[in-house]
């Protein structure tokens, strides 16, 4: 259930925080894209549903010398999840293609336990039921069904995406595989033929989608062997599908809970060979 | 038949391989998971053939070309347009406009204010006869106030307040507007433009270009072309620095962050203009000597006791601008409005000094648009109308019109507070408002007309300030309107033909198309389908033209006011417009640190903080002009010292539970006072005083 599996194609993010302004348009466009209900009052950060969050990042210096970076938050993927382990029904696994770590809503008996588990606070738990007001219900996409109250949801990468990459090419005669490397396959979808909402919305280009384990993609000649790449709590052993990118040092080292007198570990120490 | 142990442990077995055997237990556990989570109160999707249509958003202040996404006929998702010049990418506003069609605060049809102070509902035809019988009594007395600089509703108006006999035209203030003023003042017969895609060092002075300055979607679509991802070999170079009081959108990208009193672009241009000087650069200007004379009062030093600039970070983006190949400088407002003439002349001078002028990568003198309509004004002329003046004279009594038409802007809400335009209001005995959402000033009108929103309506899109290229688009409808609705353009070629007044144009259709094919030359069916004309043509830089100097030095002699600390607004796109309020899918990307319940955050750097005798997280009134304003104190390192920076997008009054009650406006804490030599109202330097409430 929890092991973490070698796929073919792994679909992972490559996020450059020199690149976000915080503008949010990655948060509306999850929204818009996975139907999820709009709240009037916003403010009780625990009762709301997002499924990415831009958070504010700090240098922690005074006037003049501060320094401020935004960083986007969707689920990681991990490739060993700590949500995944501890869900009773398996309404979370990761056992397609892809590596992405699913939610299957209807299995889903809201323990929450995975909440608990998950080290990112990336799922949500839905409190209420989703109400929109009157007529906006029209503005729902027919890609993404509603959840109702009573059960945990997270970003999915726009997983309905992927699947209708690959209906395409299917409905083409094609296979959704070429051959690839070392005897990999990679997945026959152009690289700007899958993309998430959030990397699509952004104008600065912060979030970069595609395949780690394909060479030809961005994504991956971003994340291996970048200096400037880092993971959220590398050293806790989860192997996430979600790369930053920071020149700055201290954004770097406040990717994990390093000690004080701790030397920020070299990223080519702690990135593993196997993506 | 007695049933004994063995016999009991055989059942228990036959019926638990019986239960394993048969699919029926697992299918009822099934459908009991999916029946208990499709309630009929949950939305079912809907499916439907998917279709994308081009259009430029007419919500969304950057004017972002984009794709929305049609399933049947329901649009559902607004995706970035990255083959169009103002495209590549959303703003957090267009992002939400599929669902601002159906926002709780649209007006679902026509309204009149009767007797008893109420609004009750009337027919078109009825709001039309009203209209038509108000305007025919008005006559030259008829003001009209229009929100959309770029569309040519503008021109519709004009030429129907010319058929009235009235010339009280005036748009909204802009950063636009202080632009056109100021080539009008240097004797520049065009559109100060800004070839962003060329250049290779960028340098805004308060102009915060990824939020709220010019084409933000494309400014920023520009910038991720030009910044390469970082990889830990090669040094990034440095493209972007910007210089403003608050660490915003823009400031959080740029390298480096000088920070600087709110208001003081003038004299930080003049700074810039300084070592430019010293340096040896020239301008051609017929004023050069008298502008070099003053710029070398503006020493570094000087500007840093003025700005609060620190010099040597000054000094440093200055050789960065002279080491670039294609430097651009861009001065503007921190919060898009309120700054005047004189930063925009002072940016110039500096391009002037760099050499840009109608280089590639510099600033682009652009062709105005003419009126295509017989006796409208054209778009130059519509901004040397000053609405904040004309407000003034109104609240006075001496000048108010018999009837104010206000189109998609919200003066009652985005002016302000020491424009007296409630007074103003109250002063006119009817007042209409062509508008989608029942906004504050809505909410103010006799008659409120609804008109549809930008995706439902056949609109176009001039040219917007910040472009480094003359540009129209045309904004085909999308969607079916959803309430009761009319194109305000249709509604007032209506009116114009009740009252036998010619408008040089049949229909506005006809208007979108007689420019497009006559004046822009291009074919109106391409435009309909979302590809934007673009024209290279340029003006010559005109042989006499004028950098102003002695507008700039009676600038930089106004004095600020006397408080204790500087005000300086700033804006966020998420938060929506004066016109549209938050919109509803954008409550979360408020953060915890800038709205909690209704108290909204006002931020101040820890040294302030500590100065004023406050602590984080305190309740805080901020008070200027007799005016006050409560908030809460967060502390936050990335404000210019002796500040104190505010959001802008708060406190409404009206609307919808989306925006309603959520913080407080600041524009109402704003001064306004005429700009030295130019005439235009100006409200970007305020003092604010600060109290614990």
């Amino acid at each position: 259930m929890s092991a973490n599996k070698d796929f073919n194609v792994r679909w992972g993010m490559a996020i450059d925080l020199d690149k976000c302004t915080g503008c949010g348009a990655c948060m509306v466009a999850c929204q818009a894209e996975n139907n999820l209900a709009p709240v009037a009052d916003a403010s009780n950060k625990l009762r709301v549903m997002n499924w990415l969050v831009v958070f504010e990042l700090s240098n922690k210096k005074p006037f003049p010398d501060h320094e401020l970076v935004y960083l986007p938050r969707p689920c990681q993927q991990c490739g060993e999840q700590p949500c995944a382990t501890v869900c009773p029904v398996i309404a979370t696994e990761r056992n397609e293609d892809g590596g992405i770590v699913s939610q299957i809503y209807p299995r889903c008996i809201g323990c929450r336990y995975c909440m608990a588990a998950c080290p990112y606070h990336a799922r949500y738990f839905n409190w209420f039921d989703p109400i929109w007001p009157k007529g906006m219900e029209k503005a729902l996409t027919p890609d993404v069904s509603v959840r109702p109250r009573g059960v945990v949801e997270k970003c999915s990468f726009c997983h309905h995406r992927y699947m209708a990459a690959k209906d395409k090419i299917r409905v083409g005669g094609g296979s959704v595989y070429v051959p690839g490397e070392k005897g990999r396959k990679h997945s026959a979808i152009p690289e700007d033929g899958y993309v998430t909402s959030c990397a699509e919305a952004c104008p600065n280009g912060a979030i970069v989608f595609g395949d780690l384990n394909n060479p030809a993609h961005k994504v991956y000649r971003l994340t291996r062997g970048n200096a400037h790449a880092f993971r959220l709590l590398e050293r806790l052993g989860t192997d996430t599908a979600v790369y930053y990118l920071s020149s700055r040092e201290w954004v770097r080292r406040l990717g994990d809970n390093y000690l004080q007198d701790e030397e920020t570990q070299k990223p080519k120490r702690i990135l593993p060979n196997k993506h | 038949m007695v049933l004994d142990r063995r016999g009991f442990v055989k059942c228990i077995a036959g019926a638990s391989a019986g239960i394993m055997a048969t699919p029926l237990p697992w299918k009822l556990l099934d459908d009991v998971s999916i029946w208990t989570q499709s309630w009929p109160w949950i939305p079912a999707n809907v499916r439907g053939e998917n279709f994308v249509v081009r259009v430029v958003s007419k919500t969304c202040p950057s004017s972002a070309a984009v794709k929305v996404r049609l399933v049947g006929n329901r649009p559902v998702r607004v995706l970035p347009d990255d083959d169009h010049p103002l495209g590549g990418g959303v703003s957090a506003l267009a992002a939400a406009e599929v669902h601002m069609l159906h926002s709780p605060a649209r007006v679902k049809r026509p309204l009149l204010r009767g007797p008893d102070g109420a609004f009750m509902d009337i027919s078109w035809s009825k709001a039309a006869e009203i209209f038509a019988g108000k305007l025919k009594e008005a006559g030259g007395k008829s003001a009209f106030i229009c929100g959309d600089e770029t569309g040519s509703i503008a021109e519709v108006i004009s030429a129907l307040a010319k058929g009235l006999g009235s010339e009280d035209v005036c748009l909204m203030p802009s950063e636009g507007q202080c632009a056109a003023k100021a080539a009008e003042l240097m004797r520049i017969p065009g559109q100060i433009g800004y070839d962003l895609e060329h250049s290779d060092y960028v340098f805004a002075i308060g102009a915060n270009i990824f939020e709220s300055w010019g084409t933000v979607v494309r400014n920023r679509r520009i910038f991720r072309a030009a910044t390469p991802h970082p990889d830990g070999k090669t040094r990034l170079k440095a493209r972007f620095a910007y210089a403003g009081p608050v660490q915003n959108n823009s400031a959080v990208l740029a390298r480096p962050w000088l920070p600087v009193y709110p208001g003081m672009q003038t004299a930080l241009a003049l700074g810039v203009a300084n070592i430019l000087i010293a340096g040896g650069r020239t301008a051609d200007a017929l004023d050069f000597g008298a502008f070099k004379e003053l710029a070398l009062r503006y020493t570094p030093k000087k500007v840093a006791q003025i700005t609060g600039v620190d010099p040597k970070g000054l000094e440093s983006v200055v050789n960065a601008l002279l080491a670039a190949e294609a430097p651009l400088v861009i001065v503007g407002s921190e919060f898009g409005q309120g700054a005047g003439a004189a930063p925009v002349m002072a940016g110039f001078a500096v391009n002037a000094l760099l050499g840009n002028i109608n280089r590639p990568g510099g600033i682009s003198l652009l062709p105005w648009d003419e009126a295509v309509l017989g006796g409208a004004s054209s778009r130059s002329r519509l901004y040397a109308n000053d609405l904040a003046a004309r407000v003034g004279d109104w609240a006075a009594g001496g000048n108010a019109p018999s009837l104010l038409v206000v189109h998609e802007a919200n003066p009652l809400y985005a002016l302000p507070g020491a424009i007296p335009a409630k007074q103003a209001f109250k002063n006119i005995p009817f007042k209409v408002a062509f508008s989608s959402f029942l906004d504050e000033t809505a909410e103010a009108c006799n008659l409120v007309l609804p008109v549809p929103m930008g995706l439902e309506r056949l609109d176009d899109v001039r040219t917007p300030y910040g472009s480094g290229q003359s540009i129209y688009c045309v904004s085909a409808p999308v969607a079916q309107p959803s309430e009761d609705v009319r194109p305000a353009a249709d509604f007032l070629f209506s009116a114009a033909k009740e009252l036998d007044l010619k408008m040089g144009a049949a229909s506005y259709e006809d208007l979108l198309k007689s420019r497009a094919e006559g004046v822009v030359k291009t074919d109106f069916a391409a435009l309909l389908a979302g590809t934007g004309a673009v024209s290279h043509e340029k003006i010559k830089v005109p042989e006499g033209y004028s950098l102003c100097p002695a507008v700039l030095e009676k600038n930089l002699m106004q004095a600020s006011a006397e408080t204790s600390f500087r005000l300086a607004p700033f804006v966020k796109l998420n938060l929506g417009t004066a016109n549209t309020g938050i919109p509803p899918y954008n409550t979360k990307t408020l953060r915890a640190s800038e709205l909690e319940g209704k108290d909204m955050f006002v931020m101040m750097n820890a040294a302030t903080t500590a100065k004023a005798g406050l602590a984080e997280g305190d309740a805080v009134t901020l008070e200027a002009g007799g005016r006050r304003l409560p908030a809460r104190l967060r502390v936050f390192e990335g404000v210019m010292s002796d500040t104190v920076a505010v959001c802008l997008g708060y406190g409404h009054t009206a609307l919808d539970a989306f925006s309603q009650n959520k913080g407080a406006n600041v524009m109402e804490l704003l001064s306004a006072v005429p700009e030295p030599a130019t005439g235009l109202t100006v409200w970007s330097q305020a003092g604010v005083a600060v109290a614990k409430a």
